[in-house]
């Protein structure tokens, strides 16, 4: 597929390149999955009740961003590494398809609903997506090393 | 019996080999385990930035650290049993890798900051909340909490690269 070859990659040329990658990338899905799932747990009911699901919404939207944009960065880097072995990963592809819709979906329904405070039964519902799509991400990145 | 040989009867338990050997419930346990610090990292994140006054800056430290423990807790037990079992089914391996003991020894520091920092700082987030600036202990107990959780993640990552010598 790619004319490219991985051995001259600088990540594969050094021990501790890749696994710091990794934990960049673990910390970045902390900040944003962590901060998504708080709304999404008070959008459940679950949850940071003191709050309405708009304030947690725009107080910790920053902070997902940066968690995001930190994963977009190490993601695509650590995919560098071996690009042809990822793309004829199933699991790597049902991570990029189910990513992609949770991106989506977090900045269209879900920022949409949770910013209104929805009633009780919708929020359940787009809390509950949302949570299931991250973490469906989530495992299919960790099976990329399994499949 | 001396450690290794603990770990060495842990690692040939039943369900430590049927564990190990099972190409579904090894990694099913380990995603669950990085799906816990996805959830609930992000929460103690939150709690010491917030505590560092960078985070949700318009909520009480009560709020933030009361409305959060709860959940904080039930990922703790979440990723902490996920983990036990994964460093089971691989005993003896763990046993002769030092980022998995570097990470054992960060998780006592954590008991050892909850026993320093839980009763002036968690427990006594409304006199905080009173207080016209965020008292020092606080702030270092945050600090603390963050460079910690970081290196056990750190750590807990690395356990995976370490090639054991024969």
């Amino acid at each position: 597929m790619f004319v490219y070859d991985p051995s001259t990659n600088p990540l594969n040329n050094n021990d501790w390149a890749f696994p710091l990658l990794e934990i960049i990338h673990i910390t970045g899905f902390a900040f944003s999955i962590g901060t998504i799932a708080i709304v999404d747990l008070r959008l459940l009911g679950m949850g940071m009740r003191h709050q309405s699901p708009a304030q947690l919404l725009k107080d910790t939207t920053p902070w997902t961003l940066v968690g995001l944009l930190v994963m977009l960065m190490s993601g695509p880097l650590i995919f560098s590494s071996d690009p042809n072995m990822y793309l004829n990963n199933s699991s790597f592809r049902f991570k990029m398809g189910a990513l992609l819709i949770a991106i989506i979906y977090n900045y269209t329904i879900h920022r949409k609903v949770a910013g209104s405070n929805p009633a009780p039964m919708l929020g359940k519902l787009v809390g509950g997506v949302s949570l299931l799509l991250w973490v469906s991400v989530v495992f299919a990145g960790l099976f990329i090393a399994f499949v | 019996m001396s450690l290794l040989a603990i770990f060495q009867w842990l690692q040939s338990t039943e369900i430590a080999t049927a564990l190990r050997e099972s190409s579904y419930a090894y990694p099913i346990i380990m995603a669950s385990h990085l799906t816990g610090m996805a959830l609930f990292g992000g929460m103690i994140l939150m709690t010491d930035l917030r505590i560092l006054g960078v985070v949700m800056r318009g909520y009480s430290v009560t709020d933030v650290v009361g409305q959060l423990r709860l959940w904080k807790r039930i990922g703790l037990v979440l990723t902490a049993g996920c983990g036990i079992f994964l460093a089971w089914s691989k005993a003896e391996f763990y046993y002769h890798n030092p980022f998995f003991w570097t990470k054992m020894m960060l998780l006592l520091l954590v008991a050892v900051h909850a026993l320093i920092f839980r009763r002036s700082v968690y427990n006594n987030t409304a006199e905080i909340d009173r207080a016209p600036i965020m008292p020092t202990n606080a702030k270092v107990a945050a600090c603390l909490s963050l460079a910690l959780w970081v290196g056990i993640v750190s750590a807990g990552r690395l356990i995976g690269y370490y090639e054991v010598k024969p």
